[in-house]
Parts: structure tokens; C-alpha cells; sequence
């Protein structure tokens, strides 16, 4: 299952925090600032997936191929679009090529939403990206992944506001969709 | 206020600040709290700097509009405060007020009030009491968004007493006409059965239902199988029976998410049910060979190995085939592709197959070796794992040589570097003010393209590889190592790789374990070196000389600044076992005086305690190699370079008497009477015949001389035979009790006691006349002896006390007798096993691997001529001593007794796993002993688990009717109830509560453990049981009318 969802920005700015477990704040806090403090390291040719941060490591520290499935959360995955990272952290129950997938969908998700989506949206409308999220996964389970399905359920929550025109510096700066793609995706399209 | 923002936007912003202030009560909550909201997030980024105050002072604003009865601003408040507590200002004070907002009666206000729930509700929130009523509510809202709010967030506030009162509102909802509230209805179930396991009792026919519904929407069957996935692995027995389905699914579904989850699914089941292999291995391999999504040919893959299908189908010619298509698959996605992420989950899969299938693995040694210097550090400890547990005689060296390359050559972190990370660390993160440098703007449509540039290592994977490394090298008893010149080589090139551990500067209070980590494993990866080179020494005579030279170069001082450059003290860990090295071996150093120099500097007293407690020890073993030496005679020149050697060490050992630890203390203590007692004899000392004094040459040396010190296994204690007659249960003293309670009546204080107290209670004057040892000696002085007789008589006492304590311990195998300097093999520890074993025990039949040169086969001896020893060109044949044990006749019980320690070892692990939970765990082992079989299925009955499971199936059938037979029942009861009552059939909830008044009055009333809120949806109780049941109704019906 999926133990928390985290979006922050470049500089470490939370955007969103989901964790499916209850933590005290400044648990979560330190545990925000231990992934980016890893993920921000990582030159872009790196692979996706992160090292356990030391939080997470200190109990979970023997890699036993012998026990495959576990509750301990093993496996974070993240991936880097523009200003913000979106990092998964789960258990080894999870496809760790599927949840890169899943941040696809999120993001296509947000996309659609808010059509050409940025971090600003992103800082304005938190409570969409909640309800986005809401719609994919609950209690850790992933319950939706089809792209339509997602937009039409937070779209049926009511509408979806845009950030104020003429914030920021301009629109985005993807004219199409097939901008939109990350690195490497094509590879594998797990959908 | 100013604005930042020039681009149209103060105008906006205007208008909405207008509608804050005078719209209070304005209709449109939208625009109200959304505006609200941006004056947050704005003034943030206007407040550049002071972001800290502003935040405060926003805190306490929402504290008291939270506080006020317009639910707009309530909702508004909490939203700010929800946005806070993502930067980390705690708002659990806010909890009621959470509560006040979920139930409000607009949607919008509703979900900031859930959404807070998620965000800020904790276990121990009181609040959650209050709550149940509203989230009964909600879950049956005839409103579908109202209706999935508490759906969402039941997962992450729910408690084992909150599941027991809302599961049964929650299980109607698993029929509910839209696919999304069974969806997400089932997932919060599942979260539910977590904390409390009955759930699934009720919860899981239903579950079970939608799943075998071919008509089922898509989404929810895949939705289902997510869970039903999560719930498997804990008891993949009672999912058996779902196989089939499972299996068309997989076939027919068309979905991958789904069929990856199913593979990983019947990944637990496989190893239960071997025939499903079979079933399984042609779909499997037909989609690793025809999809062409990665993720699902990687789970396929993975489920292959994980399922145990590689070992099932082993030797069966289309296991074969299957395992080469597999590490085939593999191999192309680490170099076809170029994709890091498919490199990384192929090493993953790499790593999981090398354990089964070794050959195939290692035949695609290149490409994983490739990445052992691939610049992404995940992929390299995956490729690290891979190369340790793939690595042989052939290969090691060039293995080893590579990862020493690549830790040599990284660059070091900078101090900037580093500044930068402890910043990012150790300061919480600010909703601070957006940079000029990004633009938050910009479209997230854009893969991120920074610049790559060179990794620098970090300490943790420097750590990592040394430890490899040294790994690698010891694995079976050194037996991939060919060369031991080339390895002791690499043991002290790695020293100087040894990351530092004190470039973290001790930061703020809390976070100081951090560090401490970070030093331990740095000083355990520095000390594992030098178990590893004390290792060499002690087991590979042939290059003990070498050994010893290189430790020797470690402790020299005049190699330190070079040696430990830039890791400081990194690799100091080393120091005590080289300390023990070289004097152990000292008779084998090139250079005894400089040695001792080396390990008199003054530097020693900026090591650590447990150094400096290896220095004190080596020192007179350096010490008395040299003042043993037999090749120069004793003449005034040698009298006076021993009395300066034994100046210099009583100077230093002086000094360290008052060090602060207690074990350096009492070493110094020790050692230093008995350098006095040298110095004196050196003194004194007559010249005789050229010999010098004999606590010199002979006492000093046998101090520390005796057999040769051999490598024991762990496991040799346990099994030395006990002696006869020693009863280890017989308790020494049979009066302890009696000892006991007499010394706890003796409270009145005698003489004795009051001795004692005066000893610990009382503050001891300070007494200090500690002098020089030839003071303390005067006494013996006066009566008349010269020094020399006083001398020889100390020394005889010595010989005397040492001839006693050889004869106390003669019996004590433990007992290394010192005047066997031989390693013979006839020591007391033999002799008193022979003695009392008989033939029993044959010792001598014992392997022990004697290190003496002239043991080893002719062969050996031939080469050892042929090869000038010191200048070996050739490969030299090494060997190694294993480790020493007993091999006690009676193996069969050493087995059984080594099972049983490791099935305690086993039965210990999940306890501890248990206690060391990790913090975003959570912890479904309540599942393990919930069975989802049998509904009534007693204690009893599990005993009987072995049964077949069709019998299995029938029961649950029979209890299935049962069940719904007694639901009729009941059903049709409180009908006849509520129509007797006049009552209108109705409500559903009203139904209930009479239920439960009236069944006590039943007198057949059925105990069955279903709740009496459990609605199943009816029409699916068989016509038989109908009939039944309206047989038995009438009885039951009467009894109320009576």
C-alpha cells in the first residue's frame, strides 16, 4: 500500500503532504525535509527511486529478499517536473515502474484541470490537488487510475478554479500535449 | 500593504478583500474563502524575510475567527490553518473546531472541515468520540460528493472502537449504485479490517461478490484487487480458492495496473499451490514476451522469481526455459533501454534471482559490473549487492581494484557543500517567500532539466562499499583471495578512504543522534578494517610479517599526517587493532624502537579511550621483545638506553593514570608499578656473565608470551564436554535464602558494617602519597638485603606466584599455561579431555589447523624453497587457519540443539520486528489470525485445519445458509414486530434498535455472531432455506404473543 504522498518544490516547499499513517507534525516535518534533502542530490539522469531516508531506515534495516512482502514502508519513488517533486512512499507490495505511472496519471490529472498546470494552481487550490489525490488513492489503496475517471470525479466535487489571471509571469510554457511527457515515459506505458 | 505583484493583479486582489469585509455573510462561500486563502499565500510572498512573524500573527488571527459562529469564516480559518500545518504549525488544538466545520450543512465548508480531519487528527485526538454520529451521517448522505468525504478520510482517523460503530453503515455502501462509493467503500473497509479484524467477517463475502461479478465496472474489480492483494500476503491460504477468477482475470482483464497486481498476488500464492505454476507459466511468459508495457514484463518477472516458479519448475526443460527468458528480459533492460529506472529494478530482479539461479546470473557478469560505476549511486549499490554476493576467486581482484578506484577519485564533499546540506537539514522548512530564480509559473508540463553534474560520494555509500569490500574479501574464510600481499595492501589503502565523521559539526541538541550515527558507522566500518588485518595476522602465517609492517605503518607517527589527511579521523578505528598487531607480533616488527616511539607519542592522548587502553597493552609487549633480545649483550650502553626506554613509558603511563576512563586507568595503574619494579631492576642491576636482569629477559616477556593464539569459533564454547561430577544446577550455597534474610535482619550496624559504610558513604579525605616505587620498597630495605637479593627475591616471588597460579589452574581448560611456549599439541586443555573422556572423545582426531610452518605438505615446502622468502614473484601459496572447534561425537544433538536456537532466534524475530515498527507502518499482523474461511469456525475447529478444502467449503456453505437462515428469521420477527406494534415499516435504524429489544424474549433466540445491523441484500437466500425459515418463524412468532 501507499504510506504517504509528498509534492514540494525545488527549494523544499511543501505543496502537499498525505500520510496514510498518523504522525505527529514535526514527525512529518523532518521526514519532508530528510527526502528532500535526498532527492534534491540526485543529478535528472539518476534513477527514480530513492534510498530509504534515515527515518525510515533505522527500523527497516535489513533488506531480506527472503520476506517480500512487509508492512514496513520500503520503497520511495519520485518524480521531478519542473519546480515540484512528487514522491510516493509505499510498501514493497506496490510495482515500483506502476507508481511511477501513478504520479503520470496525478499530474496528467492536474493538467487536465487546470489546463496547463503549474506549481502556482498547485499553491492556490491545494484542496483541489487533495481532492485530486482523493480520487486516486484512499486509505493507501489505489482505487482509480484511469485519467477520465479521475477529472470527472473532482470535476463532480464542483468547479475547479483556476489561479487568478495574470498571476505569476505567463502561462505555461508547454503548448501541447505531447509536451507534457516526462523523461523516459514511452519507455513503459503501464496504462 | 504593497504588492509585489504588479501584473493586474492588486486590483483583483482589492476586489476580494472588499468581498471579505463587507460580504461577510455573502452566499457565495467560493469566492469568500478562496480569497481568504490567497491573502494567506500572498502575504507570505509579500513578507519576504519576515515570513516567521507573519505566520504568527496569521495564527492568531485564525485562532480567533475559528473561534467566532459565522461558519464562513470558521471554514476560512480552517483552511488557513489546514494550509500551515503542511509548513508544520501544529493545529491539533483546533480539533473540535474541525468538527464543527464537518458538519456543516454546506458541501464546500464540509470538505475543508474533513480535509482538516485528515490533515491534523492524531491518535490520541479526544474529539474523535463526536465525530461517529457525523460520519454515520454522511456515509448515508443521499448526496454522492457528501457521501465519499467520509469514505476518504474514515482510513486515516480510524480506531478499532470507531470501525465497530460505523462498519455497519459502511457495508450497505458496497452495493451502492456508483462504482466510485464501492470503490472507495472497500478501501476503507480494508483500512477498518486493519485496526479491527472482525471487519472482515462481514466485510468480506462482500468483497468477495464484487470481485466474482463479471459485470462489475472495471475500475471497482481492479480497485478490489488492489485490496484483495494487500490482504493476501498475510493469510494467501484462504485466497486460494479465488485463483480461478484471479487467473481470467489476469488473461482476459486488458488492464495492466490490474494484472500487476494479480501477479504479485499469486507471487504468495504459488509457493501453497504448486499446480498453479504450471497454470501460470504460459500466460506469464506469453506476456513477457509480447507486452509492451515495462512495469507489467518487470512484474512479471518478479513474480516468477518471488513466487518460487524459477526453484518449482527447476530442471523441468520449461523452467529452463523460462528462467533464461527471464534474465534475457532482464538483461535488456539494463542495456537496451538506458533507462536508469529499468537498470535499477533489473538489478533489483538481479539480485532476487542470484540466490536460485547463480550461473545464469553471473553470465551476464559485464553488464552488472558496468554498473558498479554507473553515476547514479542507487543503481551502484544495487549493482554492489549484486557484484559482493556474485563475486569469485577470478574476479575479485579487478572487482575490488574498481571500487577502489572510484572512492579514490570522487570528489569530496566541500565544506559548502556541506553547509548547504546541514541548512537543509537542520532548519525546518518555511513557508518562505518564492525565490526570483524559479518561477513558480512555469508549466509543470516540462521535464526538469537541470544540469547533471559529477556525483560526489556520500559518506553513507563510502561506508557501504568499504564495507563490501571487506565483505567480498572475507567471504568463506578468505577464500576468493589469492594474493594476501595485494590484500593487506588494500586494507590499509581503504583506511585512508575511511570518511571522516566529525565534518558534521554538533549541531542543535535534538538532532545529535543524527550525527551520532553517522560517526558510528564510520568508526564500525574503520574498526571492521582492523579486525580484518588482525584477521590476516592471526590466521595467514605466511604473511604475518607483512601484516605486522602494515600495522606498523598505521600506528607510525610520522606516517600520520599522510596517512589520515583529509579524513581527520576517520580511520582511526584501525589504531587498536594495529596496536594489537604490533605487539602481539612484535618480535616480527622492523623497527622495534621506532615503534615504541610511535606508540609513546604524545598524540595518544587525543585518541579515544579504547585506543589508548590497546596502546597501554602494546607497549610493554613492544617493551619486553626488546629487552629480550638475546643477540647484544647487557653492558652499560644497553643498561642505559632500558632505563630511558622504561623512563619514557612510566612518564607517559604517569600521565594517563588520571585519565578519565576507569579501563585506561587501571591498565596505566598496572603497568606502571610494573615498569617501576623494571626500572629498579635495570638499576640495580650487577652485570653478570653479560646477562641482563631477569625480570627483563625472562619474567617480562613470559608475561606475554605462551601458545600461539589460534582463531575459535564462536560456536567452540558451547560445546567443550562438561567435566564430571560439575553439576551446574547444583546451587553452591543451599542456605542462600537463610545468607539472605539473616543479612537483611542484621541491619544493626557491627563492626564490620559500619567499616563498610564508613568506606562508601563517607567522603575519603584526599590522600596522596603516591610516590616512587623505590619508596614503597624501602621497608624490605631495612632489613639489610641489597637491592640485587631484593631483586632476585621479587622475582622468585614472581616465579613463585606464577608456579601457583599454573597449579591453581591446571585443571582449567581455559587456562593458557605460559611455560608451554610451544603450540604443541599436548596442553593442559587436552590432557584433562583425554583424561576424563576416555575414548569417548577423541581430541586428537580433532582438526585443529596448526599454523607451524613445517605442517604443511612437502609440496608446499619444495615451493617455499624454490622462492626466496621476503621477494615472492609467484603467487605463494597461502594458508589459512580456520577456526577452532570441537566436533563432539554426538553431532546429531549438536544439530538439533543449533535448530533449536535458531527456531528461538526465529520465534524472536517477528517480537522484535514488532517493537521496532517503522514510523509510516501500518500494522495489518491482526489480519494474520483472522481467518476469512469459516464464519463460525471455533477454537476447535482450527485444530482441524488440515483438512481438505472441499470439507472446508461445504462447512462454510452450511454456515453461510445458516446464517442467512437466522437473518430471514430475524428479519421476519421484527415484522411481525413492528407490525404488532403498529409501527410503520420504514426506517431501517428504528428496526434495529427493536430488534435488539426483542430478541432476548425469543427463547430460540440464535446465537450467531453476526450484529443484528448486518443488512445483507436480500433475494439471495436460497428458496429451500426460505421455507425453512418460515417454518420456523411461526414457532418463534408465538412465544412474544404468550
Amino acid at each position: 500500500m501507499i504510506n504517504a504522498v509528498l509534492v514540494f518544490n525545488n527549494s523544499g516547499q511543501p505543496r502537499l503532504t498525505k500520510f496514510y499513517t498518523q504522525l505527529d507534525t514535526s514527525v512529518q516535518q523532518r521526514l519532508i525535509s530528510e527526502i528532500f534533502t535526498l532527492v534534491s542530490h540526485r543529478p535528472n539522469s539518476a534513477c527514480n527511486f530513492l534510498p530509504l531516508p534515515p527515518l525510515l531506515a533505522s527500523s527497516s534495516k535489513s533488506p531480506t529478499p527472503s520476506q517480500p512482502h512487509n508492512d514496513t514502508p520500503s520503497l520511495i519513488t519520485y518524480r521531478h517536473y519542473a519546480t515540484l517533486y512528487f514522491i510516493l512512499i509505499s510498501t514493497s507490495t506496490e510495482s515500483p515502474l506502476a507508481l511511477l505511472d501513478l504520479i503520470q496519471v496525478f499530474v496528467e490529472a492536474l493538467d487536465r484541470l487546470f489546463e496547463n498546470v503549474c506549481e502556482l494552481d498547485l499553491i492556490f487550490n491545494f484542496e483541489t490537488l487533495h481532492a485530486v489525490l482523493g480520487e486516486m488513492v484512499v486509505g493507501g489503496v489505489v482505487v482509480e487510475t484511469g485519467l477520465d475517471k479521475v477529472v470527472e470525479g473532482v470535476r463532480g466535487q464542483g468547479k475547479v478554479l483556476k489561479r487568478p489571471t495574470g498571476d505569476g509571469r505567463g502561462g505555461g510554457l508547454g503548448s501541447g500535449f505531447a509536451g507534457f511527457r516526462a523523461v523516459g515515459d514511452g519507455v513503459w506505458s503501464g496504462r | 500593504m504593497r504588492y509585489a505583484f504588479s501584473t493586474g493583479l492588486p486590483l483583483l486582489y482589492q476586489i476580494s478583500k472588499g468581498f471579505t469585509v463587507t460580504a461577510q455573510s455573502s452566499q457565495n462561500i467560493l469566492i469568500m474563502f478562496e480569497k481568504s486563502l490567497y491573502d494567506l499565500i500572498r502575504g507570505l510572498r509579500n513578507h519576504k524575510g519576515n515570513e516567521r512573524e507573519y505566520i504568527h500573527n496569521s495564527l492568531r488571527e485564525c485562532r480567533t475567527e475559528i473561534k467566532g459562529s459565522d461558519m464562513d469564516v470558521k471554514a476560512t480559518a480552517l483552511l488557513k490553518l489546514v494550509y500551515l500545518e503542511m509548513f508544520g504549525h501544529d493545529m491539533s488544538w483546533a480539533s473540535f473546531h474541525v468538527l464543527e466545520v464537518m458538519s456543516s450543512p454546506k458541501y464546500l465548508q464540509k470538505r475543508v472541515g474533513y480535509l482538516g480531519a485528515v490533515q491534523s487528527f492524531r491518535p490520541d485526538t479526544e474529539v474523535l468520540m463526536l465525530a461517529t454520529n457525523l460520519l454515520k451521517k454522511d456515509i448515508t448522505s443521499p448526496l454522492l460528493p457528501t457521501m465519499s468525504l467520509p469514505m476518504v478520510t474514515i482510513p486515516h482517523i480510524i480506531t478499532p472502537s470507531l470501525a465497530l460503530s460505523l462498519l455497519s453503515d459502511l457495508l450497505p455502501r458496497t452495493s451502492h449504485s456508483h462504482p466510485t462509493i464501492r470503490k472507495k467503500t472497500i478501501a476503507a473497509l480494508y483500512r477498518l479490517a486493519l485496526v479491527y479484524p472482525e471487519t472482515l467477517r462481514h466485510a468480506w463475502p462482500k468483497i468477495k461478490d464484487l470481485l466474482m461479478d463479471e459485470h462489475e465496472d472495471p475500475s471497482v474489480t481492479a480497485a478490489v484487487i488492489n485490496i484483495v492483494c494487500e490482504l493476501g500476503w498475510r493469510r494467501p491460504r484462504d485466497f486460494l480458492s479465488l485463483a480461478p477468477r484471479l487467473f481470467d482475470l489476469l488473461v482476459d482483464g486488458g488492464n495492466n495496473w490490474m494484472a500487476i497486481k494479480i501477479i504479485k498476488l499469486f507471487a504468495t500464492l504459488t509457493p501453497l499451490e504448486p499446480r498453479l505454476m504450471k497454470k501460470l507459466l504460459p500466460p506469464l511468459s506469453t506476456l513477457i514476451r509480447t507486452t509492451p508495457a515495462m512495469s507489467l514484463l518487470y512484474e512479471c518477472i518478479n513474480g516468477i522469481v518471488q513466487g518460487g516458479i524459477l526453484e518449482g519448475t527447476n530442471g523441468a526443460r520449461e523452467g529452463e526455459e523460462i528462467a533464461s527468458l527471464c534474465v534475457d528480459k532482464l538483461r535488456g533492460m539494463v542495456i537496451v533501454e538506458g533507462d536508469p529506472n529499468l537498470k535499477y529494478v533489473a538489478l533489483l530482479a538481479f539480485n532476487k534471482i542470484v540466490i536460485s539461479h547463480p550461473h545464469l546470473v553471473s553470465m551476464h557478469q559485464d553488464v552488472i559490473l558496468s554498473c558498479i560505476d554507473d553515476p547514479d549511486i542507487s543503481i551502484r549499490l544495487q549493482a554492489l549487492d549484486l557484484g559482493a554476493s556474485m563475486v569469485n576467486r577470478g574476479i575479485l581482484n579487478s572487482v575490488v581494484d574498481r571500487l577502489m578506484r572510484q572512492l579514490s577519485n570522487a570528489p569530496v564533499l566541500t565544506s559548502a557543500d556541506l553547509a548547504e546540506i546541514e541548512r537543509k537539514r537542520f532548519q525546518g522548512v518555511e513557508p518562505a517567500a518564492d525565490s526570483d530564480d524559479e518561477d513558480p509559473a512555469e508549466s509543470l508540463r516540462q521535464p526538469d532539466k537541470r544540469a547533471d553534474s559529477v556525483p560526489s560520494l556520500p559518506d553513507e555509500y563510502r561506508v557501504t562499499v568499504i564495507r563490501h569490500i571487506l565483505g567480498m574479501c572475507s567471504r568463506d574464510t578468505y577464500a576468493n583471495i589469492t594474493d594476501f600481499d595485494w590484500y593487506i595492501d588494500v586494507l590499509v589503502r581503504l583506511v585512508r578512504l575511511v570518511p571522516s565523521f566529525t565534518e558534521f559539526p554538533e549541531a542543535q541538541p535534538g538532532v545529535n543522534w543524527e550525527n551520532r550515527s553517522a560517526e558510528l558507522t564510520s568508526a564500525d566500518v574503520s574498526s571492521a578494517i582492523g579486525s580484518e588485518l588482525r584477521n590476516v595476522a592471526v590466521r595467514v602465517r605466511t604473511v604475518r610479517a607483512e601484516a605486522v609492517g602494515a600495522a606498523d605503518s598505521l600506528i607510525a607517527i610520522s606516517g600520520r599526517e599522510q596517512l589520515f589527511p583529509r579524513t581527520g579521523n576517520g580511520g582511526q578505528g584501525v589504531l587498536p587493532f594495529a596496536a594489537w598487531i604490533v605487539g602481539e607480533y612484535a618480535d616480527s616488527l622492523p623497527d622495534r624502537h621506532n615503534t615504541l616511539t610511535s606508540l609513546l607519542h604524545h598524540s595518544v592522548f587525543s585518541s579515544s579511550s579504547e585506543t589508548i587502553c590497546a596502546y597501554l597493552q602494546a607497549v610493554p609487549k613492544v617493551f619486553a621483545s626488546i629487552a629480550a633480545r638475546d643477540d647484544e649483550s647487557w653492558g652499560t650502553e644497553r643498561q642505559s638506553l632500558t632505563s630511558l626506554l622504561l623512563a619514557r613509558i612510566a612518564h607517559l603511563y604517569e600521565s594517563l593514570t588520571r585519565h578519565p576512563n576507569l579501563e585506561v586507568q587501571e591498565r596505566s595503574v598496572e603497568f606502571l608499578e610494573l615498569m617501576r619494579v623494571a626500572a629498579e631492576a635495570v638499576a640495580s642491576h650487577a652485570e653478570v656473565n653479560n646477562a641482563g636482569p631477569l625480570l627483563l629477559t625472562r619474567a617480562l616477556p613470559s608475561l606475554f608470551t605462551g601458545m600461539e593464539l589460534n582463531p575459535v569459533a564462536p560456536s567452540a564454547q558451547r560445546k567443550v564436554p562438561l567435566p564430571d561430577g560439575l553439576n551446574l544446577d547444583e546451587p553452591f550455597n543451599h542456605d542462600l535464602a537463610k545468607v539472605l534474610q539473616r543479612a537483611n535482619e542484621e541491619l544493626v550496624p557491627d563492626p564490620e558494617y559500619a567499616e563498610a559504610e564508613r568506606v562508601y558513604h563517607q567522603r575519603p579525605t584526599p590522600k596522596l602519597e603516591i610516590g616512587p616505587a623505590r619508596e614503597m620498597i624501602k621497608p624490605a630495605n631495612q632489613t639489610g638485603f641489597s637491592y640485587q637479593h631484593n631483586a632476585e627475591e621479587a622475582l622468585a616471588d614472581v616465579r613463585l606466584a606464577a608456579r601457583q597460579r599454573a597449579e591453581r589452574n591446571k585443571d582449567d581448560p581455559f587456562y593458557i599455561a605460559h611455560e608451554d611456549t610451544s603450540s604443541g599439541t599436548s596442553t593442559p586443555f587436552h590432557d584433562i579431555l583425554k583424561s576424563s573422556n576416555g575414548e569417548v572423545v577423541d581430541i586428537d582426531s580433532i582438526p585443529i589447523m596448526n599454523l607451524d610452518l613445517g605442517d604443511r605438505n612437502p609440496m608446499d615446502d619444495e615451493l617455499e624453497k624454490e622462492t626466496p622468502k621476503g621477494k615472492h614473484k609467484r603467487v605463494r601459496h597461502f594458508q589459512i587457519a580456520t577456526d577452532e572447534n570441537i566436533d563432539v561425537e554426538d553431532s546429531a544433538k549438536e544439530s538439533t540443539s543449533a535448530t533449536a536456537n535458531r527456531t528461538i532466534i526465529d520465534s524472536m524475530l517477528p517480537q522484535r520486528s514488532n517493537a521496532k515498527r517503522s514510523l509510516l507502518e501500518v500494522d495489518s499482523s491482526g489480519l494474520v489470525s483472522f481467518s476469512l474461511e469459516d464464519e463460525n469456525e471455533s477454537i476447535t475447529d482450527r485444530r482441524l485445519k488440515s483438512e481438505t478444502r472441499k470439507a472446508e467449503e461445504e462447512e462454510m456453505e452450511r454456515a453461510l445458509k445458516e446464517v442467512e437462515r437466522v437473518r430471514l428469521e430475524m428479519q421476519r420477527a421484527s415484522e411481525r414486530v413492528a407490525v404488532e406494534d403498529g409501527t410503520p415499516l420504514d426506517g431501517t435504524v428504528v428496526k434495529k434498535k427493536k430488534k435488539k429489544k426483542k430478541l432476548p424474549g425469543t427463547a430460540t433466540a440464535p446465537q450467531i455472531g453476526v450484529p443484528s445491523g448486518d443488512k445483507r441484500t436480500s433475494g439471495t437466500g436460497s428458496t429451500e432455506a426460505g421455507f425453512v425459515v418460515k417454518a420456523k418463524k411461526k414457532k418463534k412468532v408465538q412465544k412474544p404473543e404468550v
